[in-house]
């Protein structure tokens, strides 16, 4: 940001120092082992008086000196300019740092120039001895090179003391220094074997060939030893996170990995090879074929080392991209834009959010990324982001939970600009069409049943125990949640003390027409046994419930339940619906008389947003279910961040619970103890990619809250005036108070997570009370104290203490009435109007016995048939 | 707009800025000597093809075995200079290389291609025959186009109010080819690196480091022909140059500054004195006023430097975060290199007495 960017697009994302560097790398070292090579040889012939072999050596030293002085020595001056171009500020840090080093390095330059011609042009026609020892100046001369650039390369993986001193030596002697040396002069050596080859190759002279072919071999060879020490002591030597980013974490360095473990013992085994008495020609060939062994082997080896750097180029000191680390916290302070320069504005409008996006990829991410090219290339990575809000909370999540990426520096408009511009830009989406459409409230048909406040005797309250079941209808890669639906009842006698009836009636339930065969809808039957080894004929839940059918008595609640019922959003006509009709009867056992009718909602969506991220649309009329784009897109994702093979096993056919291994209380799984609990786990992953939101959005983002979404589970009135947060927290404050929990459980992994949130509706992670999902829950009496009128809408962090003070579980003083069937389900509390499928939808009952959409015992009559004067359920019940 | 918001933050240097001013001074000096023997030397060796002839091709066979040392030089006395450019103005010369970084970068790749093909002018000088003039147009037009790339950079880095052309040009291709001083500043070098180059030929006959079978009577002629009428020119282009400079900066070569205007004086003196010392085909006289008349133009250059740089900055405002062990690191081993270097040209030149 402070100096100017190339834009390169195809040829960005360092492709050109590679290009350079790698084939510089190659003949510079070579110029260093090479000039031992020489006056070794040199020395040989000599002793055994060889003309030939001393011939030999002085072709060679023409080869070498115009490969190591002319393309070794233009490529290394091509370096210097490269990155200057490419990284001017790390260039500039360099070069100022280390400025005297450099030019320590320059006069050994000259004297390895000065030397080599004097070498090659005096070859024959210098006294032996003073030949020898300008062979031996060249050589001293190249090493000290090799010795400086050295100490100011492994500077930048290692920096050591010199973060904190800033001392020259400290950062040239730093710890990956002596090991580095050692590699790097074995390399040295193994190469003037290995570029040996090549000149020996073409000796007419077969028997000074074949015993040239020897010597190189074993020059080639018997260093590898000093080689792999040093290269041990390195790995050794190197600081815990660069090595976990080698061999763990970095998506771009495996192949090279790879490519290292075959490629030494194959280049060991090629010059070994090339000890044996072979046909000229062979050897040509061969040798050629050596040297390019070997620039694979170091390119390969030069990739680790540069990717194992990230995201830094110098380590704590510059990001990649040129940001130092100390400019950080004035840059997330204030933004990038206020802080950098060579911006083409200094704030964002409508009409530039574009181009600043671009200007701003070029300079947060072109470093490291080209557009199109053949390094790191950024479109595969960012295809699946079809929108804006994705590639943002990508964008927000960077460098968060891998180490090897750097955050995104700039304000959450900025961020918003670049998200913009690779979305449109790079991935061609049209901005101006919304990415989940905007739904529009439609009122379905829905009849209420009939009620006689004068004749009839029973008042049937039927709900679903949650205000909305959310499915993951992702069946054949995984599963999260399956199709299971809690319908409840209690029948009530009316009279002057009602009475709750369980004895003697059978209460039936029937879903709406359309609604019955959810087997054609979803593939969950398929995958049942695999997912929960539970052999399921079609159409059947996983506690034996169909569609239609009778709730079971649950004595002990006094109330009647069918659980589990396999429910889904979809009806026979292909549309979404998330809030299907169930007609639910009382019957006399005895009789069959028909004692009440009532209808409910089953609330069950599949509006759940991994697509906005994971990419692959919606499966269903455009506004829900799961693609098989996004399903394997969310395991590729785990895959590559957890080390599991989720993708491979979905693909031979085991799709996994998620749960099976994620905890979680509310379907009785108890997982893999060492890990985090499933609610603690996604919500602390995702609310790193989640932060700052305002209000509901990072809720919405993945839960069918959307206002105007299909299903916007919450409906109550409650929503008029509050939001997720209110009773949640934000996504920080939620998933925090998840991970704190699992923290104080000694789960390793909470800290990972926690280190990038910090809480929003209380100051400190301190204040934050650790829960235990589905079971310490935001409870109503929290604003509502004593069951009076909320005086605050704050209901967050002071939680319930067990599972039996849900709400959902909860029965009023008496033990009689559960809180729901007079107040309806969770988020739909009476009145509940704000169904986007009808006004009435969540208010069957309190329509059908009072006739208005008040909580049932408004007027008490519905159920007392004389006024009571006691307040029996709750405080506050008689509004007195 | 404000253009001096678009120079970066320079970075701290460890010793104060006229320690690396003076290693500047000093090793652009070597590089220009050396880089004027390569590029005039390439530009009097075309020239002698051109015309043809025995001894006109002998020159230009000399200049062939000399041609790789002086592109290893120059290239190698380059190293330094710009080393010491980037500590004192990298602000400025990182900025106006990523503007023009496709030409810029180009060099890297154009030099490795004259330098090869120097050897082969070289190395096959007899068996390319006509060919050999073609190798050499390939080689010395790469160098004419880098010299003129340098002095796009050199010019770009000192005005900081053109840089907004990035702003609609990131791509790296711009030039600073608009600039009224470009051209007389290019030609500037490249006339003087003619006569520079045949004063180096002269001296080569001079001193018998002739390896063709160059007449060196011929050879100090041809040398000092080539460097009294470069220079001739050279006074009427460096004056378009200095009439090309805009006025804050010319005029402190006129009057607003004592030492400018000194060192144009002196200069002036120089040029005139060396038509004059040319002329009477003085070589030895001529070589020592040269290196000062060098001296002069590169305080000038620098000068210069410093007068389109005023509004914005001076080297002396760069932060100094005091570490002097490693300039006395680098002054043992600058030491220790020039002995050695020292010792080695004694052996090589005992060994060609030897042969001799």
């Amino acid at each position: 940001m402070n100096y100017p960017v190339w834009d390169l697009t195809t040829y960005g994302g360092g492709f050109l120092i590679a290009l350079i560097a790698i084939v510089h790398v190659l003949v510079s070292h070579f110029a260093v082992g090479g000039g031992l090579f020489l006056v070794t040889l040199e020395k040989k012939a000599y002793r055994e008086e060889n003309p030939a072999l001393l011939d030999y050596v002085k072709k060679h030293s023409k080869f070498f000196m115009l490969l190591t002085m002319v393309f070794g020595g233009m490529t290394g001056v091509g370096i210097w300019w490269t990155i200057a171009l490419l990284n001017p500020a790390a260039t500039s840090s360099l070069i100022h740092i280390f400025v005297f080093g450099w030019a320590a390095e320059w006069v050994f330059f000259v004297g390895e120039i000065v030397a080599l011609f004097i070498y090659y042009y005096t070859f024959g026609r210098m006294d032996r001895k003073n030949h020898l020892i300008i062979g031996w100046i060249y050589f001293i001369c190249a090493w000290m090179s090799l010795f400086l650039i050295n100490g100011i390369i492994d500077f930048m993986l290692t920096p050591g003391a010199w973060i904190e001193n800033h001392n020259f030596w400290s950062g040239f002697f730093n710890p990956t220094f002596w090991p580095s040396l050692v590699f790097r002069t074995g390399l040295s050596l193994v190469l003037c074997g290995v570029f040996g080859f090549v000149t020996a190759a073409f000796l007419k002279n077969d028997k000074l060939r074949q015993n040239l072919m020897r010597t190189c071999a074993a020059w080639a060879a018997l260093p590898f030893g000093i080689m792999l020490i040093g290269g041990a002591w390195y790995i050794k030597a190197l600081p815990e996170i660069p090595k976990m980013i080698i061999f763990e974490k970095s998506p771009e360095i495996g192949a090279y990995l790879t490519t290292l473990g075959w490629f030494v013992p194959i280049l060991l085994l090629t010059c070994v090879f090339m000890a044996l008495r072979l046909p000229q020609s062979l050897q040509k060939y061969m040798s050629f074929a050596v040297i390019a062994i070997a620039l694979i082997y170091f390119g390969a080896f030069e990739f680790v080392r540069e990717a194992g750097r990230r995201p830094f180029i110098i380590y704590d000191h510059m990001y990649s991209n040129q940001v130092y680390v100390d400019d950080v916290p004035k840059i997330q302070q204030a933004g990038f834009l206020a802080n950098a320069k060579w911006m083409s504005a200094k704030e964002i409008t409508t009409d530039n959010q574009l181009q600043i996006g671009a200007e701003l990829f070029r300079y947060q991410c072109s470093a490291c990324h080209s557009v199109g090219g053949l390094l790191n290339d950024i479109t595969p990575l960012v295809k699946k982001y079809d929108n804006v809000f994705g590639m943002d909370a990508k964008l927000n999540g960077l460098g968060k939970l891998n180490p090897y990426m750097p955050h995104f520096f700039g304000n959450a408009e900025e961020r918003n600009a670049l998200a913009s511009y690779i979305v449109s830009e790079i991935n061609g989406i049209d901005l101006s069409i919304p990415a989940n459409p905007v739904v529009e409230a439609k009122e379905l048909p829905l009849e209420i049943p009939a009620f006689n406040k004068d004749k009839d005797e029973y008042v049937l309250l039927a709900w679903n125990n949650l205000g909305m079941h959310c499915i993951s209808d992702s069946d054949p890669y995984w599963v999260l949640l399956p199709p299971a639906n809690d319908l409840f009842a209690q029948l009530v006698k009316r009279g002057d003390s009602p009475e709750i009836i369980t004895e003697g009636v059978e209460i039936r339930y029937a879903v709406e027409k359309g609604f019955e065969f959810p087997e054609k809808q979803v593939r969950f039957w398929e995958f049942a046994d695999e997912i929960f080894g539970a052999e399921l004929r079609p159409g059947v839940g996983l506690s034996g419930k169909r569609l239609n059918g009778a709730l079971d008595l649950d004595a002990e609640k006094r109330a009647y339940e069918a659980s589990l019922i396999p429910v889904v959003p979809y009806p026979s006509d292909g549309s979404f619906n998330p809030y299907p009709i169930f007609t639910v009867t009382a019957v006399d056992k005895d009789s069959g008389e028909i004692l009440a009718t009532t209808k409910t909602v089953a609330p069950t969506s599949t509006e759940m947003g991994c697509k906005n991220c994971h990419g692959g649309g919606w499966r269903v009329a455009g506004v829900a279910g799961f693609t098989d784009d996004t399903s394997l897109d969310v395991l590729a994702a785990h895959d590559k961040n957890s080390g599991t093979n989720l993708v491979e096993r979905a693909k031979n056919g085991q799709p996994m619970l998620c749960q099976s291994c994620h905890a979680d209380p509310v379907l009785g799984t108890e997982g893999n103890p060492e890990l985090l609990n499933f609610p603690a786990a996604i919500h602390g992953w995702h609310a790193n990619f989640l932060t700052d939101r305002e209000g509901m959005d990072a809720c919405v983002a993945c839960h069918p809250s959307r206002p105007d979404g299909p299903s916007q589970c919450f409906r109550s009135h409650h929503s008029m005036f509050m939001d997720c947060t209110n009773c949640h927290g934000t996504m920080e404050d939620h998933a925090l108070s998840l991970l704190k929990k699992e923290q104080e459980a000694g789960k390793k992994g909470a800290a990972r997570l926690m280190a990038g949130l910090k809480p929003r509706n209380v100051d400190s992670l301190e204040q934050i009370n650790g829960r235990t999902p589905w079971i310490n829950m935001p409870d109503c009496l929290n604003c509502h104290e004593d069951f009076q009128m909320g005086m605050t809408v704050d209901a967050f962090n002071t939680w319930t203490d067990g599972a039996d003070e849900l709400f959902r579980n909860r029965h009023d003083m008496m033990g009689a009435m559960m809180c729901e069937a007079c107040h309806g389900s969770t988020h739909a509390v009476y009145p509940a109007t704000n169904n986007k499928l009808g006004a009435n939808r969540d208010s069957i009952q309190p329509l059908q016995y009072q006739g208005n959409d008040r909580p049932i015992g408004n007027p008490c009559t519905t159920c007392h048939t004389v006024q009571p004067e006691f307040e029996g359920h709750h405080p506050n019940s008689l509004r007195l | 707009m404000d253009f001096a918001a678009l120079i970066p933050t320079p970075d701290a240097i460890p010793v104060d800025w006229g320690w690396f001013y003076v290693l500047l001074m000093v090793t652009f000096l070597l590089h220009l000597l050396v880089m004027n023997a390569m590029l005039g030397g390439g530009i009097i060796a075309l020239f002698s093809l051109f015309q043809g002839g025995e001894q006109n091709n002998l020159l230009g066979k000399e200049v062939g075995y000399k041609l790789p040392y002086t592109i290893a030089f120059a290239v190698n006395m380059g190293v330094a200079p710009l080393l010491f450019v980037q500590v004192l103005f990298g602000q400025f010369i990182y900025s106006s290389s990523v503007m023009m970084a496709v030409w810029w970068l180009s060099i890297i790749g154009l030099l490795i291609l004259a330098y090869y093909a120097a050897y082969i002018y070289d190395f096959k000088f007899d068996a390319l025959q006509g060919l050999r003039t073609l190798v050499l147009i390939f080689s010395v037009g790469i160098l004419l186009f880098i010299g003129f790339m340098f002095s796009n950079n050199m010019t770009l880095m000192l005005q900081p109010e053109k840089w907004v052309a990035y702003l609609s040009n990131p791509g790296g291709t711009l030039l600073n080819a608009e600039d009224p001083t470009l051209w007389p500043r290019y030609l500037h070098f490249v006339i003087g690196a003619v006569a520079i180059a045949g004063l180096f030929l002269a001296l080569v006959g001079h001193f018998g480091f002739t390896k063709s079978k160059v007449d060196p009577a011929t050879l100090i002629e041809r040398g000092m022909s080539y460097f009294t009428k470069a220079t001739i020119i050279q006074i009427f282009i460096g004056l378009w140059f200095l009439v090309a400079l805009p006025k804050e900066v010319m005029m402190v070569f006129m009057g607003k500054s004592a030492y400018g205007t000194a060192l144009l004086t002196i200069g002036l003196v120089l040029a005139v004195a060396l038509v004059y010392f040319g002329l009477k085909r003085n070589l030895l006289l001529t070589s020592v006023v040269a290196l000062i008349q060098m001296v002069v133009m590169i305080l000038m250059r620098d000068l210069a430097r410093f007068a389109y740089l005023k509004p914005y900055f001076h080297p002396a405002d760069l932060q100094v975060t005091p570490e002097y062990s490693p300039l006395i690191f680098f002054l043992v081993v600058f030491a220790i290199g020039l002995v050695l270097i020292g010792y080695m040209i004694k052996l090589a030149l005992g060994c060609k007495k030897e042969v001799a």
